[in-house]
């Protein structure tokens, strides 16, 4: 069986880098000729991230990722691009997420009323001796 | 002049406290008025909607306000009212108990009242509102209904149609023309946006058959004097049928390859020219492009027209569309639903390009799922004009079922039955069923488990268990069974999904009666028999992908190994295809289906062969179909059976509402080799096929769609148990 | 139990206004909330116009919130200030309105229309009624209602992260930390952000984060596992064994899916 690919995010198409100018274009202008960013740094303003990735789900396998294209532009003080860098699959670090959640304090509602809530599904099939939809789903 | 004023005195007011009515004036004490901002107080006073009458002025340093209270509404009730129900009227009435009564509130819902008439075709009814008056300054509003008989569309009429019949056209409109079922049909009464429906109806009737200047100039309606029967009238101006010419693809982005996109292309040069033709070929081309990762990709369809020949030449252009990007996915209404199992279905993540037919299948996939009454998925403006967030709203509809049941047999004694279903357990999509029944007849205790995303992925994990016993008096023998079956259901391709499953299988026949067949006491014999085995089913559907809205086609193929001392192939195949004609009112569908049970050395059991049950074959009664045992005329069912299915479904031209359509069809196939026949003779052991035909009444009811079918064995055998009527659910494939 | 308003057996007609009343809150006390709200709802029917039908409309709106039917008593409250805006109970109205949205809300997987509503309720009640005590009721559960918010967002941004989907990750734990800082949330999107920044290979952008996690949290746990991430020791696997059957049972059965 093949695998399917699945293509995530955005980078700008290199016609339209190469159009952009170090020292000229301001963050409106980049925004206006490539398009807006698929992401931002922390403290927001001064650099723009563009990123694409391609999957690829093989069977019953961890759907993995093949190709990741980061661009990167950085402003300065000025607000004019300073700098443009291009990273790949391999600059990015494997890394383990921890498993701890910030508990918020909000009791879920309780499995018993989840259980023996949202009754009132009658299907045919109970009456007429037939036995439920098969487990895998053919 | 201004003057101020330390005094304020109130009077006429009963409910409502001085306070609030200070706060409406909004005027404070010693604060500089002047006669201006005095009538402004009053208005705003009025504006409340609490006070019939309002009047401010001043006296001396004191400002008076006169008000006399509207009544409030002690009871809202309907009179007069025969052919429509008072739920359905007051639904539309706005005033309430317990609320102020306004006679301009009073007068709206009079009209809306004799709007819901006119809507229903009794344009002649009278509504008039009437106060009574309680204590207290309370009233009792009634509204007073003189009904009147229904006014119908006596006649369609068609002017300038040349090349369809009046009665062809008069099968497309949506209003019917008042006939012998006038009463039981609601769709001749006379409704305005009615004429909206039948305009666009007629243009797609005439368009898809190549008409592609037609037009609708206009629909007269004519009510009689006596204002009972309208007359409708539709000009049209038909215009020439056009086909299509020359077919091409041009691509203003770098790379997006012309030639690939033509080839993709399904319209053919010379047909009927239709505008369902020319969608389908663009969602193929755009879909086309979603695969090659090629983004924000628009088809527009650029048509010239070549009238000498009559022929509309089609160039597909391949432009770059706007960058929009989805910017977040925000998803509502979920109460019972977690987010996650509602954001799997989607294959757009946020921060992807905005691509409307992706958004589209996922709010597809989220409807299938079955959790949800209603799920709306629409994209709004974002923060950035180039930015959008997709908005999901759903509606939890009940997935789980709970029945309890006992059954007293005189001779066997109290059976319980308990049965626990849930289809979105705790919210995370998995299904849970558990089934018990102690009935001395049948004991049984089956669990389902199955969880849609296994880690997180695309990948359904599945486990069945299932323990059952039977041994009721006139059976031939008693079973004892149990079964174990994990399962894997992943997909491997945009329409074929693979399930593979590993299998246990113990199986034991007990106090076989002395009169039965020789062979089934022969395979009784070998007592209590356990199998392991594994399998896999691979299955295509070509409504996974759904391009072709009119025709499916799904095609199943599976094997079953024996592994460990049963070796045995167990292979099973379907194929089917269905497809809508007659502007998608009828359905047509053919299935053939088939399987074949092969044993390398011990031989197979009467529980482990076919018996080709109604759901297979229709027509014939359990196992009344088959080799069957000479001398004691048993069933022993087959290794190998075969069947083809060619099925119809129509409207009987019955209002949709009573959700009841007809069908034909007809079953031929056949269920044979018992395999070792030990010496007795064996009846119908080779191929010998058996055709049935008959007829369907299809009823959706709440509790799901049922289908009740007449048949009618054509050449069955003489031994066939054959059965003439069977009600059973009506499954698609 | 259900709340139909058919006719209470004794007829009230006949019954005063206070005599009413006592029978509505001799019911509460006897624990029939809903009985109680269909009395208290007769009084504003017969009486409209006593000192009763205010105090009425209050409990009604009371008894249908203790008897957790919350649409109706969101009506009731909804009348009362619609008819007395500026009596005393209309900061009491307020507030049941805010509770009737916010003993709704649940788990941060579901449904989050709920919690808007309630932040909105809450508000007007901490800011047209300051200094009540239902205003300082209200503050306690604004900040659990907007940290809920803030949680609902994490949730999505974990969601994209175990996906491997970062910039969608990085963009949702973004609003947490410029819009929710004043939730406990904050020191843990800081830490995803060092998680989805190494992972994307934007290593000043996780030192950024990490910094600001430093200045901030530095005696949270989330702080600690930046650190070691930052100095490349990576983050050890949790030594209760997460082996592939452990994570199966987590995963399936506990539904703590990260």
């Amino acid at each position: 069986c093949t695998p399917i690919t699945r293509n995530h995010g955005f980078i700008p198409l290199p016609e339209d880098l190469s159009a952009l100018t170090i020292g000229v274009d301001t963050r409106d202008s980049v925004i206006a000729a490539v398009g807006p960013a698929t992401s931002g740094g922390v403290l927001g303003e001064n650099t723009l991230y563009y990123v694409a990735s391609k999957f690829e789900h093989f069977g019953p396998f961890e759907p993995t990722e093949v190709d990741r294209q980061v661009v990167a532009m950085s402003f300065n003080a000025g607000g004019t691009l300073s700098n443009v860098e291009r990273f790949t699959l391999q600059d990015g670090r494997v890394v383990t997420l921890s498993r701890r959640v910030t508990d918020d304090g909000i009791a879920d509602v309780t499995v018993i009323s989840q259980l023996l809530g949202s009754f009132g599904q009658i299907n045919a099939g109970q009456f007429l001796g037939e036995s439920g939809s098969s487990t895998d789903g053919i | 002049q201004n003057f101020a004023f330390n005094d304020v005195a109130i009077n006429g007011n009963q409910r409502v406290a001085d306070g609030t009515i200070l706060t409406f004036a909004g005027i404070a004490r010693g604060e500089q008025v002047t006669a201006g901002s005095v009538n402004d107080a009053s208005q705003r006073i009025r504006e409340s909607g609490l006070f019939s009458e309002v009047n401010v002025r001043t006296q001396g340093n004191t400002l008076v306000i006169d008000v006399v209270e509207f009544p409030t509404v002690n009871r809202v009730n309907i009179e007069g009212n025969s052919q429509v129900r008072d739920a359905q009227l007051l639904s539309v009435v706005r005033s309430e108990p317990r609320r102020v009564y306004t006679p301009t509130q009073a007068e709206a819902d009079t009209a809306a009242i004799t709007e819901v008439y006119a809507s229903l075709g009794r344009i002649n009814a009278v509504v008039t509102p009437r106060i009574i008056p309680l204590s207290d300054n309370r009233v009792d509003l009634v509204f007073e209904v003189v009904e009147s008989g229904l006014t119908e569309v006596e006649r369609i009429a068609f002017v300038g149609n040349r090349n369809f019949s009046e009665s062809r056209l008069r099968r497309v409109l949506e209003t019917k023309q008042a006939g012998i079922l006038r009463q039981v049909i609601t769709r001749d009464t006379f409704a305005a946006d009615r004429v909206a429906v039948d305009r666009r109806v007629l243009t797609d009737f005439y368009q898809s058959r190549g008409y592609a200047d037609f037009q609708v100039q206009n629909v007269d309606v004519a009510l009689t004097r006596e204002r009972d029967a309208y007359l409708m009238t539709f000009n049209v101006q038909e215009g020439q049928q056009f086909k299509f010419g020359n077919i091409s693809v041009s691509s203003a982005i770098p790379e997006a390859d012309a030639e690939v996109f033509r080839a993709a292309l399904k319209t053919r040069p010379g047909a009927v020219y239709t505008p369902v033709s020319l969608e389908s070929d663009i969602s193929r081309l755009e879909l086309l492009a979603t695969r090659m990762g090629i983004n924000f990709l628009q088809v527009e369809p650029r048509i010239t027209r070549d009238d000498r020949n009559l022929q509309l030449n089609v160039e597909f252009a391949l432009v770059r569309g706007e960058r929009i990007f989805v910017e977040r996915i925000d998803i509502e209404g979920n109460s019972t639903t977690l987010d996650r199992v509602i954001r799997n279905q989607f294959r757009v993540v946020e921060g992807d390009p905005f691509n409307p037919r992706e958004v589209r299948e996922s709010a597809e996939r989220i409807r299938a799922l079955g959790f949800f009454q209603n799920a709306a998925v629409n994209a709004r403006e974002g923060s950035g004009p180039n930015q959008v967030i997709v908005d999901v709203d759903v509606e939890e509809g009940p997935t789980g079922s709970l029945s309890f049941g006992a059954n007293y047999n005189t001779d066997v004694g109290l059976g319980l039955l308990a049965s626990y279903g849930q289809d979105n357990f705790l919210g995370r999509g998995q299904s849970l069923d558990v089934q018990v029944s102690t009935a001395e007849t049948n004991r049984v205790l089956s669990l389902s488990f199955s969880e849609p995303n296994f880690l997180g992925r695309d990948l359904r994990a599945g486990f069945a268990m299932n323990y059952g016993t039977t041994d009721n008096e006139n059976a031939n023998f008693d079973t004892e069974s149990f079964t174990l079956r994990p399962s894997l259901n992943f997909p491997v391709s945009d329409n074929g999904r693979l399930s593979t499953y590993y299998s246990f299988n113990y199986e034991d026949l007990t106090d076989v009666s002395t009169t039965v067949s020789e062979i089934i006491q022969e395979e009784a014999e070998r007592g209590a028999v356990s199998t392991n085995s594994v399998g896999y089913t691979y299955s295509f559907d070509s409504r996974r992908a759904g391009i072709d809205p009119v025709t499916s086609y799904v095609f199943r193929f599976g094997q079953e190994f024996g592994v460990g001392d049963s070796n045995f192939v167990k292979t099973t195949a379907l194929a089917a295809v269905e497809t809508q004609v007659l502007s998608e009112e009828v359905t047509l569908r053919a299935t053939i289906e088939g399987g074949s049970l092969d044993y390398a050395d011990n031989d197979s059991r009467v529980t482990d062969r076919y018996f080709l049950g109604s759901r297979l074959m229709r027509g014939f009664d359990a196992g009344g179909i088959g080799p069957r045992d000479a001398d004691t005329g048993d069933a022993l069912g087959g290794n190998k059976y075969a069947v083809a299915r060619l099925e119809a479904e129509f409207p009987l031209g019955l209002p949709e509402e009573y959700g009841v359509s007809g069908g034909l069809f007809l079953d031929h196939g056949s269920v044979w080799d018992v395999g070792n026949t030990y010496s007795a003779d064996v009846l119908y052991n080779d191929f010998t096929a058996r055709t049935v035909v008959g007829a369907t009444i299809f009823w959706t009811t709440p509790i799901g769609p049922l289908r009740f079918n007449f048949t009618e064995a054509l050449d069955a055998q003489d031994e066939d148990e054959t059965k003439s009527f069977d009600v059973t659910i009506s499954t698609s494939f | 139990c259900g709340v139909f308003a058919t006719e209470p057996p004794v007829d009230l007609e006949t019954l005063s206004a206070q005599q009413i009343f006592a029978m509505g809150e001799m019911e509460l006390e006897q624990g029939k909330a809903d009985e109680a709200a269909i009395t208290f709802g007769e009084i504003e029917r017969l009486y409209p116009y006593s000192g009763f039908a205010q105090r009425a409309l209050i409990m009604q709106a009371f008894s249908y919130h203790k008897n957790e039917d919350y649409p109706n008593s969101r009506a009731s409250a909804q009348r009362y200030i619609d008819f007395y805006p500026v009596e005393e109970d209309a900061a009491y109205a307020h507030y049941l309105l805010a509770l009737s949205y916010y003993d709704q809300i649940d788990d941060i997987g579901r449904d989050q229309g709920l919690t808007f509503q309630a932040l909105q309720a809450l508000r007007i009640v901490i800011e047209k009624y300051p200094g009540t005590e239902y205003a300082s009721a209200a503050i306690p559960k604004f900040d659990l209602a907007f940290s809920h918010l803030a949680a609902k967002e994490m949730e999505i941004g974990r969601y994209y992260l175990k996906r491997n989907n970062y910039a969608a990750a990085v963009n949702r734990f973004r609003i947490v930390v410029e819009d929710f800082q004043t939730t406990p949330h904050t020191a843990e999107a800081l830490h995803r952000l060092v998680e989805s920044y190494l992972s994307l290979g934007l290593t000043a952008e996780a030192q950024t984060a990490g910094a600001i996690l430093g200045h901030n949290y530095q005696s949270t746990e989330w702080y600690q596992d930046s650190y070691a991430l930052l100095t490349g020791q990576g983050l050890e696997m949790r030594s209760e064994g997460d082996n592939w059957l452990s994570s199966i049972y987590r995963q399936v059965l506990l539904g703590e899916w990260l």
